[in-house]
């Protein structure tokens, strides 16, 4: 088959709204989003409270994230897949081979990125911002959540840039999903078993859908960059 | 009786004697005009007064009390030369100290209204602070920590970077916030706010501040 064929089978299939094709995208998103909100709240409280407290081994526990931001996907996979086998010790929740332990996985994937994100933003915001919420009377937890509204924007620009990880990656979603078919057959491991069976029109089409959400992501990103901070 | 006493305040950077100041008093009623060079000590001075940077201070008493500096606000509000606002509207900014304090909604709306009037700001109550000048910013936080009625205001270099127009509406605002239950002083450069009406005058110089009068200059 040729570049120009398959390209234009990959049009006609995203026209045409093939079922298999958008159930693949609506798993990935799927999985994405969850993923996004069972690591942003805790992930922005550890940046957060990292970039306000001193505790015994805060030290460790920055430099553990920002070395875990650069994990291997496949990594990731590897250690989930021995917890949630059979045997292993969360294999009682049977989440292998689910869309929860793709979840799970790309939870953790997202949380390095938010938690590091966010305690750059923390350390990044204007100091007169503490200054002027105690000037006029606030209490301890009214400043914490003035700071954090200050700060949203670059906290919305880390959810982006961990949704652009899970969206992307591979290997964890391979290792831990497994790619069973209307299961947990994502975007990214549906172009490689297509390719890899020479079927290269669905695998053009995921790609292209892959491509427009980072595009509009970056463009969301875009959009953030530069709000908030000094007024 | 004097709203703030402050005695034996020492305040060094490394070898450098920043501000060596025996005894301080500031009393309701009256406005002080504090000057001195650049690097004198002006705003790490009202920066202490109002327990945002640490010093040695042999006794700090408000309203005859001993306190912790730092535990008064809002009723000693530091005003920076740059003043911060939040992220919000003109609205929510000067809204901001009331909440929690046993107001309503209403009553809210009604001192934000009165305040916004007062620094000339009715036209621009929904708009963010990125829109606004430097002047409309400084008087947005006049107006935010009026709402608050602090019995001390600190207010440092409030028209620096100002153009005439705004300098002149800032001095103006500044003139009137004194009244018989507060006392306001204002570190500045500026020889329009230095000369505010019955203002003490006092210099930073040389780690110790001296009263002086106008004519003496400085």
């Amino acid at each position: 088959m040729s570049l120009s064929q398959a390209l234009f089978d990959a049009l006609r299939l995203l026209w045409e709204g093939d079922p298999t094709l958008w159930g693949i995208v609506h798993v990935s998103l799927r999985v994405c989003f969850l993923a996004l909100l069972l690591a942003t709240p805790p992930a922005v409280m550890l940046g957060f409270a990292l970039a306000n407290f001193q505790f015994p081994g805060r030290r460790m526990l920055i430099v553990l994230i920002q070395t875990l931001l650069a994990l291997p996907t496949v990594v990731v996979g590897l250690i989930l897949y021995f917890l949630l086998t059979r045997n292993g010790p969360l294999g009682n929740y049977e989440l292998l081979f689910t869309q929860g332990g793709m979840v799970l996985g790309q939870a953790v994937l997202a949380f390095p990125i938010l938690a590091a994100m966010t305690l750059s933003a923390v350390q990044g915001a204007d100091a007169r911002v503490v200054e002027t919420a105690r000037m006029l009377g606030a209490g301890r937890l009214r400043i914490a959540c003035t700071l954090m509204l200050e700060v949203r924007f670059a906290v919305m620009a880390a959810m982006i840039t961990g949704f652009g990880r899970v969206i992307s990656e591979i290997g964890c979603a391979m290792m831990v999903g497994g790619n069973i078919a209307g299961v947990t057959r994502n975007i990214t491991t549906a172009i490689a078993l297509e390719t890899s069976k020479g079927e290269f029109a669905q695998g053009i089409a995921l790609g292209i859908v892959l491509v427009s959400i980072a595009l509009v992501a970056n463009f969301g990103m875009a959009a953030l960059q530069g709000r908030g901070g000094q007024k | 009786m004097s709203l703030l006493q402050v005695r034996a305040l020492q305040k060094s950077f490394g070898e450098r004697n920043l501000l060596d100041i025996d005894a301080l008093e500031l009393h309701r009623g009256h406005s002080y005009v504090l000057t001195g060079v650049n690097g004198a000590g002006k705003t790490t001075l009202l920066r202490i007064l109002a327990g945002l940077e640490t010093a040695g201070i042999g006794s700090y008493l408000f309203d005859g009390q001993t306190a912790i500096p730092g535990q008064l606000a809002p009723r000693i509000v530091y005003l920076h030369q740059h003043p911060y606002l939040f992220d919000s509207s003109v609205f929510a900014n000067i809204a901001y100290g009331l909440h929690g304090r046993g107001l309503n909604r209403q009553q809210i709306e009604n001192r934000v209204h009165a305040e916004m009037a007062w620094a000339g700001l009715a036209q621009v109550a929904h708009v963010r602070p990125s829109k606004l000048s430097g002047g409309e910013k400084q008087r947005v936080a006049l107006a935010r920590a009026r709402a608050l009625s602090p019995d001390l205001w600190l207010l440092d270099e409030p028209t620096a970077n100002l153009d005439t127009e705004a300098r002149q509406q800032v001095t103006a605002l500044i003139g009137q916030i004194r009244d018989a239950n507060n006392c306001v002083l204002v570190a500045t450069h500026d020889t329009d706010l230095a000369n505010l009406p019955d203002a003490v005058h006092w210099v930073l110089d040389n780690s110790k501040v001296d009263e002086r009068s106008l004519d003496a200059g400085d």
